[in-house]
Protein backbone atom coordinates (compact mmCIF):
# COMPACT_ATOMS: atom_id res chain seq x y z
CA UNK A 1 0.00 0.00 0.00
CA UNK A 2 1.55 3.47 -1.09
CA UNK A 3 1.22 6.23 1.35
CA UNK A 4 -1.20 7.93 -0.57
CA UNK A 5 -3.18 5.07 -0.35
CA UNK A 6 -2.93 5.08 2.77
CA UNK A 7 -3.54 8.92 3.21
CA UNK A 8 -6.88 8.42 1.14
CA UNK A 9 -8.01 5.74 3.48
CA UNK A 10 -7.13 7.81 6.51
CA UNK A 11 -9.06 11.02 5.08
CA UNK A 12 -12.22 9.25 4.55
CA UNK A 13 -12.50 7.55 7.60
CA UNK A 14 -12.00 11.21 9.33
CA UNK A 15 -14.31 12.93 7.11
CA UNK A 16 -17.09 10.51 7.81
CA UNK A 17 -15.90 10.44 11.47
CA UNK A 18 -16.66 13.76 12.44
CA UNK A 19 -20.42 13.31 10.91
CA UNK A 20 -20.59 10.72 14.25
CA UNK A 21 -20.85 13.67 16.55
CA UNK A 22 -24.43 13.77 17.73
CA UNK A 23 -24.08 10.35 19.09
CA UNK A 24 -21.28 11.67 21.55
CA UNK A 25 -21.99 11.83 24.96
CA UNK A 26 -20.39 12.79 28.14
CA UNK A 27 -19.73 8.55 28.55
CA UNK A 28 -19.46 6.09 26.06
CA UNK A 29 -22.37 4.65 25.41
CA UNK A 30 -21.36 1.15 25.39
CA UNK A 31 -19.02 1.13 28.20
CA UNK A 32 -22.98 1.54 30.11
CA UNK A 33 -25.34 0.09 27.94
CA UNK A 34 -25.01 -3.10 25.79
CA UNK A 35 -26.15 -1.71 22.43
CA UNK A 36 -27.58 -5.53 21.10
CA UNK A 37 -29.70 -6.38 24.15
CA UNK A 38 -32.82 -4.39 24.15
CA UNK A 39 -35.37 -4.23 27.37
CA UNK A 40 -38.77 -3.50 27.79
CA UNK A 41 -40.78 -1.96 30.91
CA UNK A 42 -44.33 -0.91 31.56
CA UNK A 43 -45.29 1.65 34.32
CA UNK A 44 -46.05 4.94 35.27
CA UNK A 45 -43.75 8.14 35.40
CA UNK A 46 -42.33 8.92 39.19
CA UNK A 47 -40.35 11.68 37.67
CA UNK A 48 -38.72 13.94 34.19
CA UNK A 49 -35.89 15.62 34.74
CA UNK A 50 -34.44 17.89 32.38
CA UNK A 51 -30.80 18.12 33.18
CA UNK A 52 -27.19 17.66 31.84
CA UNK A 53 -25.17 15.77 31.35
CA UNK A 54 -28.69 13.79 30.13
CA UNK A 55 -32.13 13.76 30.73
CA UNK A 56 -33.34 11.16 33.37
CA UNK A 57 -36.59 9.49 33.13
CA UNK A 58 -37.87 7.22 36.04
CA UNK A 59 -40.41 5.23 35.94
CA UNK A 60 -42.26 2.92 39.22
CA UNK A 61 -43.19 -0.74 37.65
CA UNK A 62 -44.66 -3.19 39.53
CA UNK A 63 -43.03 -6.26 39.99
CA UNK A 64 -44.97 -9.97 40.11
CA UNK A 65 -45.60 -9.30 43.82
CA UNK A 66 -46.93 -5.77 43.48
CA UNK A 67 -44.07 -4.22 44.80
CA UNK A 68 -42.87 -1.15 42.90
CA UNK A 69 -39.57 -1.18 41.25
CA UNK A 70 -38.20 2.12 40.47
CA UNK A 71 -36.22 2.16 36.94
CA UNK A 72 -34.35 4.80 35.49
CA UNK A 73 -33.94 5.97 31.72
CA UNK A 74 -30.96 8.07 30.46
CA UNK A 75 -32.59 10.62 27.58
CA UNK A 76 -31.67 12.82 25.21
CA UNK A 77 -30.19 16.15 25.49
CA UNK A 78 -33.10 18.23 27.00
CA UNK A 79 -33.13 20.44 23.32
CA UNK A 80 -33.86 17.09 21.66
CA UNK A 81 -36.21 16.11 24.13
CA UNK A 82 -38.23 19.75 22.98
CA UNK A 83 -37.84 18.81 19.57
CA UNK A 84 -39.90 15.76 19.70
CA UNK A 85 -43.30 17.49 21.20
CA UNK A 86 -41.49 17.15 25.40
CA UNK A 87 -42.49 20.13 26.60
CA UNK A 88 -44.78 21.05 29.14
CA UNK A 89 -47.28 18.16 29.93
CA UNK A 90 -50.22 20.15 28.30
CA UNK A 91 -48.30 20.49 25.35
CA UNK A 92 -48.34 17.13 24.82
CA UNK A 93 -45.11 16.27 27.08
CA UNK A 94 -44.79 13.97 29.99
CA UNK A 95 -46.30 14.49 33.51
CA UNK A 96 -46.16 12.16 36.46
CA UNK A 97 -48.67 9.34 36.41
CA UNK A 98 -48.76 8.81 32.91
CA UNK A 99 -48.73 4.89 32.02
CA UNK A 100 -45.85 4.00 29.24
CA UNK A 101 -44.05 1.19 27.76
CA UNK A 102 -39.90 1.98 27.69
CA UNK A 103 -38.06 0.12 25.22
CA UNK A 104 -34.46 0.92 25.94
CA UNK A 105 -30.66 -0.60 25.99
CA UNK A 106 -30.25 -2.55 29.15
CA UNK A 107 -27.62 -1.75 31.59
CA UNK A 108 -24.57 -3.73 31.19
CA UNK A 109 -23.88 -3.67 34.87
CA UNK A 110 -27.25 -5.22 35.36
CA UNK A 111 -29.11 -2.25 36.91
CA UNK A 112 -32.74 -1.42 36.71
CA UNK A 113 -31.43 1.44 34.61
CA UNK A 114 -30.85 1.93 30.44
CA UNK A 115 -30.77 4.20 27.86
CA UNK A 116 -34.04 4.79 26.05
CA UNK A 117 -34.48 4.48 22.71
CA UNK A 118 -38.66 4.54 22.82
CA UNK A 119 -41.79 4.95 24.14
CA UNK A 120 -45.09 4.49 23.69
CA UNK A 121 -47.57 6.82 25.39
CA UNK A 122 -51.03 5.02 26.59
CA UNK A 123 -52.76 7.33 24.64
CA UNK A 124 -51.37 5.43 21.38
CA UNK A 125 -48.21 8.40 21.13
CA UNK A 126 -44.96 6.94 20.47
CA UNK A 127 -41.75 8.07 20.41
CA UNK A 128 -38.05 7.46 19.12
CA UNK A 129 -34.75 9.14 20.43
CA UNK A 130 -31.94 7.91 19.13
CA UNK A 131 -30.50 6.32 15.99
CA UNK A 132 -30.42 2.26 15.70
CA UNK A 133 -27.23 1.75 17.98
CA UNK A 134 -26.45 -0.84 15.30
CA UNK A 135 -26.80 1.94 12.56
CA UNK A 136 -29.02 0.01 10.75
CA UNK B 1 7.94 -1.42 10.44
CA UNK B 2 5.92 1.74 10.66
CA UNK B 3 4.54 1.73 7.12
CA UNK B 4 3.43 -1.35 8.31
CA UNK B 5 1.59 0.17 11.57
CA UNK B 6 0.36 2.67 9.41
CA UNK B 7 -1.54 0.75 7.07
CA UNK B 8 -3.25 -1.36 9.53
CA UNK B 9 -4.05 1.75 11.67
CA UNK B 10 -5.95 3.38 8.28
CA UNK B 11 -7.36 -0.23 7.45
CA UNK B 12 -8.81 -0.44 10.94
CA UNK B 13 -9.73 3.23 11.21
CA UNK B 14 -11.36 2.99 7.86
CA UNK B 15 -13.31 0.23 8.77
CA UNK B 16 -14.76 1.65 11.85
CA UNK B 17 -15.44 4.70 10.14
CA UNK B 18 -16.95 4.66 6.95
CA UNK B 19 -20.47 6.10 6.25
CA UNK B 20 -21.81 7.39 9.14
CA UNK B 21 -23.80 9.96 7.46
CA UNK B 22 -26.44 7.01 7.58
CA UNK B 23 -26.94 7.58 11.51
CA UNK B 24 -26.86 11.41 10.83
CA UNK B 25 -29.46 11.25 8.10
CA UNK B 26 -31.61 9.90 11.03
CA UNK B 27 -30.85 12.48 13.32
CA UNK B 28 -33.90 15.08 13.08
CA UNK B 29 -31.66 18.04 14.53
CA UNK B 30 -29.35 19.94 14.25
CA UNK B 31 -29.01 20.12 10.49
CA UNK B 32 -26.25 17.76 9.10
CA UNK B 33 -23.22 19.70 8.75
CA UNK B 34 -20.67 19.24 6.42
CA UNK B 35 -17.68 20.85 7.81
CA UNK B 36 -16.20 22.37 10.83
CA UNK B 37 -14.34 25.11 8.95
CA UNK B 38 -14.33 28.96 11.58
CA UNK B 39 -16.50 31.07 9.71
CA UNK B 40 -15.02 33.61 7.96
CA UNK B 41 -16.07 37.38 9.45
CA UNK B 42 -19.56 38.50 7.61
CA UNK B 43 -17.66 41.75 6.66
CA UNK B 44 -19.73 43.96 9.55
CA UNK B 45 -17.58 46.54 11.18
CA UNK B 46 -16.13 46.10 14.46
CA UNK B 47 -18.15 47.71 17.54
CA UNK B 48 -16.16 50.09 19.47
CA UNK B 49 -16.58 51.46 23.11
CA UNK B 50 -15.89 55.02 23.67
CA UNK B 51 -12.55 54.60 24.59
CA UNK B 52 -11.49 52.83 21.00
CA UNK B 53 -11.29 49.66 22.03
CA UNK B 54 -12.93 46.95 20.10
CA UNK B 55 -15.99 46.26 22.10
CA UNK B 56 -16.27 42.11 22.92
CA UNK B 57 -19.69 42.44 24.30
CA UNK B 58 -22.13 39.49 23.41
CA UNK B 59 -23.61 36.70 23.09
CA UNK B 60 -21.00 34.22 21.34
CA UNK B 61 -22.95 30.64 20.76
CA UNK B 62 -23.91 31.51 17.39
CA UNK B 63 -22.75 28.18 16.19
CA UNK B 64 -24.89 26.65 18.09
CA UNK B 65 -23.57 23.53 18.39
CA UNK B 66 -22.99 23.98 22.38
CA UNK B 67 -23.47 26.08 25.29
CA UNK B 68 -19.99 27.04 24.79
CA UNK B 69 -20.18 28.82 21.15
CA UNK B 70 -17.34 25.89 20.00
CA UNK B 71 -17.15 24.92 16.17
CA UNK B 72 -17.43 21.65 17.22
CA UNK B 73 -15.32 18.98 19.24
CA UNK B 74 -13.39 18.24 16.84
CA UNK B 75 -12.10 21.86 15.68
CA UNK B 76 -10.98 21.66 19.59
CA UNK B 77 -8.17 18.90 18.28
CA UNK B 78 -6.93 21.25 15.45
CA UNK B 79 -8.54 19.30 12.37
CA UNK B 80 -10.70 21.32 10.01
CA UNK B 81 -12.95 19.29 8.15
CA UNK B 82 -13.32 21.66 5.27
CA UNK B 83 -15.86 19.90 2.65
CA UNK B 84 -16.60 16.29 2.22
CA UNK B 85 -13.24 16.26 0.29
CA UNK B 86 -10.93 18.51 2.24
CA UNK B 87 -9.29 18.07 5.71
CA UNK B 88 -6.52 19.87 7.01
CA UNK B 89 -4.61 19.86 10.59
CA UNK B 90 -4.67 23.32 11.21
CA UNK B 91 -1.55 23.24 13.29
CA UNK B 92 0.94 22.40 10.45
CA UNK B 93 -1.87 23.99 7.60
CA UNK B 94 -1.46 20.53 5.69
CA UNK B 95 -4.25 18.65 4.04
CA UNK B 96 -4.26 15.25 5.58
CA UNK B 97 -5.65 14.16 1.95
CA UNK B 98 -8.56 15.36 -0.26
CA UNK B 99 -11.58 12.51 -1.13
CA UNK B 100 -14.70 11.85 -1.08
CA UNK B 101 -17.00 10.39 2.03
CA UNK B 102 -18.46 7.08 0.75
CA UNK B 103 -21.95 7.35 2.25
CA UNK B 104 -23.49 3.63 1.38
CA UNK B 105 -22.47 1.53 4.52
CA UNK B 106 -24.02 1.82 8.24
CA UNK B 107 -21.77 2.23 11.03
CA UNK B 108 -22.79 1.19 14.78
CA UNK B 109 -22.29 2.89 17.66
CA UNK B 110 -19.08 0.95 19.53
CA UNK B 111 -17.79 1.68 15.53
CA UNK B 112 -18.18 5.34 15.86
CA UNK B 113 -17.11 6.02 19.19
CA UNK B 114 -13.80 4.08 18.42
CA UNK B 115 -13.45 5.86 15.82
CA UNK B 116 -14.10 9.09 17.36
CA UNK B 117 -11.81 8.80 20.39
CA UNK B 118 -8.66 7.94 17.98
CA UNK B 119 -9.95 11.03 15.07
CA UNK B 120 -9.64 13.21 18.59
CA UNK B 121 -6.06 12.84 18.87
CA UNK B 122 -5.34 12.89 15.13
CA UNK B 123 -4.10 16.40 15.75
CA UNK B 124 -0.20 17.38 15.42
CA UNK B 125 -0.52 20.27 18.41
CA UNK B 126 0.17 18.81 21.15
CA UNK B 127 1.75 20.05 24.64
CA UNK B 128 4.88 18.57 25.28
CA UNK B 129 5.39 17.08 28.77
CA UNK B 130 8.13 16.13 30.45
CA UNK B 131 9.34 13.05 29.86
CA UNK B 132 8.82 12.06 33.47
CA UNK B 133 4.92 12.78 33.37
CA UNK B 134 4.30 10.93 30.02
CA UNK B 135 3.20 7.87 31.67
CA UNK B 136 1.15 9.71 33.88
CA UNK B 137 -1.17 11.37 31.16
CA UNK B 138 -1.34 8.31 29.37
CA UNK B 139 -2.60 6.72 32.28
CA UNK B 140 -5.16 9.72 32.79
CA UNK B 141 -6.45 9.78 29.43
CA UNK B 142 -6.81 6.01 29.12
CA UNK B 143 -8.58 5.88 32.59
CA UNK B 144 -10.72 9.07 32.01
CA UNK B 145 -13.73 7.74 32.87
CA UNK B 146 -12.24 7.45 36.43
CA UNK B 147 -9.78 10.21 36.42
CA UNK B 148 -11.37 13.08 34.44
CA UNK B 149 -11.59 16.32 37.02
CA UNK B 150 -14.76 17.40 35.30
CA UNK B 151 -16.92 14.04 36.04
CA UNK B 152 -19.66 14.70 38.67
CA UNK B 153 -20.19 18.30 37.01
CA UNK B 154 -17.32 19.98 38.03
CA UNK B 155 -16.29 22.84 36.56
CA UNK B 156 -13.83 22.80 33.28
CA UNK B 157 -11.33 24.97 34.44
CA UNK B 158 -9.44 27.62 32.06
CA UNK B 159 -8.63 27.09 29.18
CA UNK B 160 -10.73 23.76 29.19
CA UNK B 161 -13.46 25.58 29.16
CA UNK B 162 -12.54 27.65 25.66
CA UNK B 163 -14.70 30.62 24.78
CA UNK B 164 -17.20 32.32 26.89
CA UNK B 165 -20.65 31.96 25.79
CA UNK B 166 -20.99 35.33 27.24
CA UNK B 167 -18.78 38.54 27.19
CA UNK B 168 -19.85 41.88 28.94
CA UNK B 169 -17.23 44.59 28.52
CA UNK B 170 -17.97 47.21 31.19
CA UNK B 171 -15.20 49.67 31.23
CA UNK B 172 -13.39 48.65 34.09
CA UNK B 173 -14.19 45.02 33.90
CA UNK B 174 -15.07 42.05 31.71
CA UNK B 175 -17.68 39.18 32.69
CA UNK B 176 -17.31 36.42 31.15
CA UNK B 177 -20.17 33.41 31.56
CA UNK B 178 -19.73 29.97 30.48
CA UNK B 179 -23.00 28.04 31.20
CA UNK B 180 -22.99 24.79 32.48
CA UNK B 181 -22.72 22.17 29.59
CA UNK B 182 -24.08 18.15 29.10
CA UNK B 183 -22.09 17.81 25.63
CA UNK B 184 -17.92 15.86 25.29
CA UNK B 185 -17.47 17.23 28.96
CA UNK B 186 -20.20 17.58 31.49
CA UNK B 187 -19.37 20.99 32.93
CA UNK B 188 -20.88 22.59 35.63
CA UNK B 189 -21.62 26.82 35.10
CA UNK B 190 -18.08 29.14 35.78
CA UNK B 191 -18.50 32.70 35.56
CA UNK B 192 -15.01 35.31 35.78
CA UNK B 193 -15.25 38.71 37.06
CA UNK B 194 -11.70 40.09 35.06
CA UNK B 195 -10.26 43.75 36.05
CA UNK B 196 -9.41 45.59 33.41
CA UNK B 197 -8.37 48.77 35.21
CA UNK B 198 -4.29 48.44 34.81
CA UNK B 199 -3.85 46.65 37.80
CA UNK B 200 -1.46 43.87 38.39
CA UNK B 201 -1.63 40.35 39.51
CA UNK B 202 -1.33 39.11 43.48
CA UNK B 203 1.83 37.22 43.94
CA UNK B 204 0.92 33.99 43.30
CA UNK B 205 2.30 32.51 46.59
CA UNK B 206 -0.68 34.92 48.26
CA UNK B 207 -3.36 33.26 46.23
CA UNK B 208 -5.43 30.47 47.52
CA UNK B 209 -5.64 27.94 44.03
CA UNK B 210 -9.15 28.11 41.96
CA UNK B 211 -10.58 26.69 39.40
CA UNK B 212 -10.50 30.06 37.07
CA UNK B 213 -7.60 31.61 38.98
CA UNK B 214 -6.71 35.37 39.19
CA UNK B 215 -7.65 36.93 35.78
CA UNK B 216 -6.31 40.54 34.95
CA UNK B 217 -6.68 42.12 31.31
CA UNK B 218 -5.28 44.46 29.07
CA UNK B 219 -5.12 45.70 25.51
CA UNK B 220 -2.79 44.37 23.08
CA UNK B 221 -3.51 46.72 20.40
CA UNK B 222 -7.42 45.38 19.31
CA UNK B 223 -6.32 41.63 21.03
CA UNK B 224 -8.11 41.34 24.72
CA UNK B 225 -5.37 39.84 26.60
CA UNK B 226 -6.75 37.97 29.92
CA UNK B 227 -3.29 36.54 32.15
CA UNK B 228 -4.53 34.45 34.45
CA UNK B 229 -2.96 32.28 37.13
CA UNK B 230 -3.56 30.99 41.19
CA UNK B 231 -4.95 27.51 39.78
CA UNK B 232 -5.54 24.80 41.69
CA UNK B 233 -4.61 21.38 40.04
CA UNK B 234 -8.26 19.94 39.59
CA UNK B 235 -8.53 20.59 35.66
CA UNK B 236 -7.16 19.44 32.89
CA UNK B 237 -6.21 22.05 30.28
CA UNK B 238 -7.54 20.61 27.01
CA UNK B 239 -10.75 19.27 26.31
CA UNK B 240 -9.24 15.60 25.89
CA UNK B 241 -5.90 13.44 26.70
CA UNK B 242 -5.36 13.43 30.38
CA UNK B 243 -3.23 17.08 30.10
CA UNK B 244 -3.06 17.84 34.18
CA UNK B 245 -1.08 20.81 34.89
CA UNK B 246 0.55 21.93 38.50
CA UNK B 247 -0.81 24.97 40.71
CA UNK B 248 1.98 27.09 38.97
CA UNK B 249 0.11 27.56 35.55
CA UNK B 250 -0.05 31.00 33.90
CA UNK B 251 -2.46 31.43 31.03
CA UNK B 252 -2.79 33.90 28.67
CA UNK B 253 -5.62 33.79 26.71
CA UNK B 254 -6.28 36.20 23.22
CA UNK B 255 -9.17 37.47 22.08
CA UNK B 256 -9.58 39.52 19.11
CA UNK B 257 -13.12 40.64 17.41
CA UNK B 258 -13.32 40.96 13.42
CA UNK B 259 -17.24 41.97 13.17
CA UNK B 260 -19.26 39.14 14.16
CA UNK B 261 -16.02 36.25 14.95
CA UNK B 262 -14.02 36.07 17.82
CA UNK B 263 -10.80 34.30 17.52
CA UNK B 264 -9.39 32.65 20.66
CA UNK B 265 -6.15 31.18 22.03
CA UNK B 266 -4.47 30.37 25.03
CA UNK B 267 -0.95 29.55 25.76
CA UNK B 268 -0.39 26.99 29.07
CA UNK B 269 3.04 27.95 30.34
CA UNK B 270 3.68 25.76 33.33
CA UNK B 271 7.47 25.01 33.82
CA UNK B 272 6.87 22.41 36.46
CA UNK B 273 5.49 20.07 33.88
CA UNK B 274 6.10 20.58 30.58
CA UNK B 275 9.39 21.59 28.49
CA UNK B 276 8.16 24.35 26.63
CA UNK B 277 4.55 26.47 26.71
CA UNK B 278 1.92 25.20 25.03
CA UNK B 279 -0.84 27.58 22.49
CA UNK B 280 -3.98 26.30 21.44
CA UNK B 281 -4.78 26.10 17.78
CA UNK B 282 -7.23 28.99 17.57
CA UNK B 283 -10.82 28.60 18.08
CA UNK B 284 -13.56 30.99 16.32
CA UNK B 285 -16.85 32.20 18.22
CA UNK B 286 -19.85 33.24 16.06
CA UNK B 287 -21.68 36.04 17.47
CA UNK B 288 -25.59 35.09 18.07
CA UNK B 289 -27.22 36.63 15.18
CA UNK B 290 -30.39 37.66 16.49
CA UNK B 291 -29.52 41.18 18.11
CA UNK B 292 -31.44 40.46 21.71
CA UNK B 293 -29.96 36.49 22.28
CA UNK B 294 -29.85 35.96 25.66
CA UNK B 295 -28.26 32.72 27.43
CA UNK B 296 -30.58 30.22 28.22
CA UNK B 297 -30.63 29.06 31.46
CA UNK B 298 -27.68 26.38 32.29
CA UNK B 299 -29.73 23.30 33.47
CA UNK B 300 -28.41 21.69 36.58
CA UNK B 301 -25.76 19.05 36.61
CA UNK B 302 -26.81 15.95 37.99
CA UNK B 303 -24.19 12.95 37.29
CA UNK B 304 -26.09 9.43 37.02
CA UNK B 305 -23.54 7.22 34.83
CA UNK B 306 -20.53 7.28 35.51
CA UNK B 307 -21.36 4.90 38.44
CA UNK B 308 -22.84 2.28 35.89
CA UNK B 309 -19.48 2.38 33.28
CA UNK B 310 -18.01 -1.36 33.08
CA UNK B 311 -15.15 -0.64 30.89
CA UNK B 312 -12.30 2.01 30.28
CA UNK B 313 -13.95 3.40 26.83
CA UNK B 314 -14.24 6.33 26.70
CA UNK B 315 -13.53 9.85 24.82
Amino acid sequence: MTRVQIGALLTISLVGLVLAGPLSAHHSIQAQFDINKHVTVSGSIAKVEFINPHSYLTVNVKDADGKIIKWAFEMAAAAQLRAKGMSRADRGGLKPGDEVTVVALAARDGSNSGLLQELKMADGREFKFTPDPNGN
Amino acid sequence: MRFAALSRFAVATVALCLLSAVMIAQESSPPRRTTNAPPKPSGAATPRTADGHPDLTGVWNGLGDNLNGIPNQIANNGLSIESDSVTRDLHSGLLIATFPRNTNRPQNNEQAERAASLLRRVGSNRPVYKPEYWEMVHYLDHNSNEEDPSNNCMPAGIPRGGIPSYIGQQGTHLMFVYPGQGGLIATQTMYRMIPLDGRKHTPLQELDGTHTGEAIAHWDGDTLVVDSWGFNTNTWFDQIGGYFHSENMHVIERFHREGNTLTWTATVNDPDVLLEPWTTTPRVALLNPRPNALLPESLPCSERDLGHVVTKEHH
